[in-house]
């Protein structure tokens, strides 16, 4: 009896995978978003969904999971059934910072995660409030170097990507700041806007508005490359800084053990979505690219990311404490 | 006489038919969310996020307001009636609001805090019509110093609160510092007094908070009660407001509504402060026979209006500097940017359709709530003549709902179990909580900006005394503190307290 309950079993284990991406999704799909509504990360997780829901004729919901360091809504993506109605998006600094910042995270990419697409990416920009002398990195650097430690730069806060960018800079430079860490980026923002502190690393989109009216000017765009839409800002490593580059993406991922046709087929039809002109147009207004990738791109890029930001970390001994 | 005419362009966009429509939608929905445990404005606006993509930037933005000030409206009601402030800035309310719904005055409670919000209201769409720009440079000065010289003034004002032992006072306003402290440093990222609980990594939620305090503590306090206690309690006098009460409200909204529109400038705890200080100024000035803390429709008026005024004026950080002063108002940045529209400082002049359509749309949303809450606090009395054997185990369902829906997170519900525990036993001990949800709020802020601010100068102190504000701030405290200090003085503030 036994032995034939367990064939059952199988068979019927079996049958579904054979037919999972032809019937994906038949019931509502959930985006895991391991941070508060608001954020650049909800929204993207947001208009995404709103596209998929549009695309696959089934609602696609976002559930926010705030909460230590988005550990909270990591977990809860890992522990998911693996059969692609439960999502996840990350950041690069949920799956790339801060494996390599803390000691022990209670979920590990490679155990628990399978990658999907890259979503959407960010600009960064090292700012200077508009009474400061500084007009290029060099003068940022020297006036660093002049006194050491003793210039102050904002940040989004502790192990974001503006502050692992600030570490890299000052490894790869040997110039030496203070580092501010604020509540999030808009008070930040603010922070050097109304000449709290003179430097500040932050989301473009988030100090375009203070940039037109001339309270802050951008001194650098922190990614590898010149940017599209800003093309006159200068890239760090063009400057001297070698090396230097970085940009605050997100991506989706399902929990390890979904069937590979389904991870193949949400890749496509996220790709899909993320081609759309009105995704494309609602992703920039929040300053953000739509960045679609393979799940393959994707690994790499955590990889790359993950190896050079936990060499940094180490180097500039940043430790959560 | 320009920005006269601009306010009236403003009005022409928001009396079109289909910004009315979202108004009204948004009004609605929000009482409904501020009434109803389980389902708050984060959530309301984050669901409707999407369907604001197809609509015009200002249409949306006037619904997410409403839904925005409207739950503040429903915030207060379940403040009076059931003692859950549904927001950090109707704690206050509950103090005398809930006091005049035992004694069967639920109905000019709930009514003067609707005439007083309104009122409030109506005048800071003024303020932030006459006065953005200049006070979006002011909030822009205000560093991690005065920040913290603030908080200070706030904390230890607070201490005047309480109607019972001063010491009392300040040890539940440090317990509630120490409850805040709870969480991630925003300085180091190190995660303190957690526990090892994940859950405790971002601290207790204000939520968790308010329901074990409030709710679920009282609800353990009633019951200890002989049945006929509550049976006097739900006699109703009568349901609005009566002459005699405007007139002794009138000049205590006037003065919440001063004291909101100034404090709601600064983002974060400006409501919060605001309703605590509209309260404080009130036993100060009151010179007729006072009975604060036991049910005085003063320190109802005057809280509710500075608490609506200070949520209407931060609408200027918020859309001049992009400076959100709490979730909802990040999820109304998130909704403009997707629009394409960023705040800041040029959003007035770039958008005014935009921004002049909001302020008269406030204008005319706070009509709406007026008209709409004031024939609803009739039906809200009569919930109250419902038997306590059958409201107290729907206020604990709704306490718990209403915890788990605003994190999804099943551990806050055990979190709310172990604090009312512990408020229950301060309770017993004559230890009033609101002083503690001050130190709960201002806490963390007043030391995340102390460290800022020390950062910034490199360690030098001097920061808090030549930076004119924060040095204001101080000396009014230190000047306060003597005035405890001095015996003959304190004699008067218990005298004060005893009216």
């Amino acid at each position: 009896m036994s032995v034939i309950r367990a064939l059952y079993t199988s068979i019927a284990l079996l049958i579904p995978f054979g037919v999972h991406a032809q019937t994906f999704p038949n019931k509502p799909v959930q985006i895991i978003v391991p941070y508060a509504p608001g954020g650049s990360t909800d929204l993207a997780a947001r208009v995404l969904a709103a596209k998929l829901t549009e695309q696959w004729g089934q609602q696609v919901v976002v559930e926010n999971r705030p909460g230590g360091n988005g550990f909270i809504g990591m977990s809860a993506g890992a522990k998911s059934k693996p059969d692609g109605y439960a999502l996840t998006l990350g950041t690069v600094g949920d799956v790339a910072v801060n494996p390599a910042l803390f000691p022990n995270t209670p979920f590990s990419m490679e155990r628990d995660f399978t990658p999907i697409s890259m979503v959407s990416d960010a600009e960064l920009v090292l700012i200077a409030g508009k009474n400061t002398p500084y007009a290029s990195v060099q003068d940022v650097l020297n006036a660093a170097k002049a006194q050491p430690g003793r210039l102050s730069v904002a940040t989004s806060g502790m192990g974001t990507m503006p502050h692992i960018l600030l570490e890299w800079m000052s490894l790869v430079s040997g110039a030496q700041f203070q580092h501010v860490p604020y509540k999030g980026g808009g008070p930040a923002a603010a922070a050097v806007a109304g000449d709290n502190l003179p430097l500040g690393i932050l989301a473009a989109s988030g100090v375009a508005s203070f940039v037109k009216s001339g309270h802050v000017k951008v001194i650098a765009i922190m990614s590898p490359e010149r940017s599209k839409n800003n093309p006159s800002w200068p890239t760090l490593i063009e400057s001297g800084v070698k090396d230097v580059g970085g940009s605050g993406w997100s991506a989706l991922f399902a929990p390890r053990g979904t069937p590979p046709e389904v991870v193949a087929k949400i890749s496509a039809d996220v790709g899909k979505a993320l081609k759309a002109d009105d995704v494309i147009a609602r992703f920039s207004g929040a300053g953000m690219e739509a960045v679609p990738t393979t799940p393959t791109e994707l690994a790499t890029r955590i990889k790359k990311d993950r190896e050079s930001f936990a060499a940094i970390i180490k180097s500039a001994n940043v430790k959560p404490e | 006489m320009e920005t006269l005419s601009l306010l009236l362009y403003g009005l022409q966009i928001a009396l079109s038919w289909e910004n009315l429509l979202y108004c009204f939608a948004g009004c609605l929905l929000g009482t409904l969310v501020g009434v109803l445990p389980g389902i708050g404005p984060v959530t309301t606006v984050a669901i409707l996020l999407p369907f604001t993509f197809g609509l015009g930037p200002a249409p949306a933005l006037i619904m997410l307001a409403g839904i925005y000030y409207g739950a503040q409206y429903g915030g207060s009601t379940t403040a009076i009636l059931v003692n859950i402030p549904g927001e950090s800035s109707s704690v206050v309310t509950t103090i005398d609001g809930y006091q005049m719904a035992r004694q069967g005055r639920a109905g000019p409670a709930l009514g003067i805090a609707a005439i007083g919000s309104f009122v409030a209201g109506s005048f800071a769409v003024f303020v932030v019509a006459y006065f953005s720009p200049p006070l979006a440079e002011i909030a822009l000065r205000f560093g991690p110093a005065d920040y913290f010289s603030l908080m200070v003034m706030g904390l230890a004002a607070s201490v005047i609160l309480a109607s019972g032992s001063l010491i009392k006072a300040i040890a539940m306003v440090l317990v509630g510092i120490l409850l805040g402290s709870i969480g991630t440093d925003v300085n180091t990222g190190a995660i303190r007094f957690a526990a090892g609980l994940p859950q405790l990594t971002d601290g207790i939620g204000f939520i968790v908070l308010a329901m074990a305090f409030f709710g679920i503590t009282d609800v353990l306090v009633n019951l200890e009660k002989s049945k006929e206690q509550h049976v006097a309690n739900a006699e109703i006098k009568n349901v609005l407001p009566t002459m005699e009460d405007l007139r002794v409200s009138a000049p205590s909204i006037a003065r919440g509504t001063l004291i909101g529109s100034i404090l709601g400038i600064l983002p974060g705890g400006g409501a919060l402060l605001a309703s605590f200080a509209a309260y404080m100024v009130e036993k100060k000035v009151a010179r007729r026979p006072a009975n604060f803390g036991s049910g005085d429709i003063r320190g109802v008026a005057a809280p509710e209006s500075a608490n609506n005024a200070g949520a209407q004026v931060s609408f200027i950080p918020m859309l001049t500097l992009g400076l959100p002063s709490n979730p909802t108002m990040a999820l109304m940045i998130g909704a403009l940017m997707i629009q394409g529209i960023t705040p800041g400082p040029g959003v007035i002049t770039e958008r005014p359709e935009l921004f002049w359509g909001l302020i008269a749309s406030m204008w005319i949303g706070n009509l709406m709530l007026l008209v709409l809450n004031l024939p609803l606090v009739g039906l809200w009395v009569k919930l109250l003549s419902v038997p306590y054997s059958l409201l107290f185990p729907a206020i604990l369902a709704f306490c718990c709902v209403g915890v788990y829906a605003s994190s999804n997170e099943p551990a806050d519900v055990y979190i709310v179990a172990v604090l009312a525990a512990v408020g229950y036993a301060l309770i017993k001990f004559d230890c009033e909580p609101a002083p503690m949800v001050l130190g709960f709020v201002l806490g963390p802020m007043m030391e995340e900006n102390l460290r800022r601010a020390m950062m910034i100068s490199f360690g030098d102190p001097s920061v808090f005394v030549t930076r004119p504000i924060s040095a204001l701030c101080l000396a009014a405290t230190l000047l306060g503190l003597i005035a405890i200090a001095i015996p003959s003085l304190r004699r008067r503030r218990d005298a004060a307290m005893q009216e």
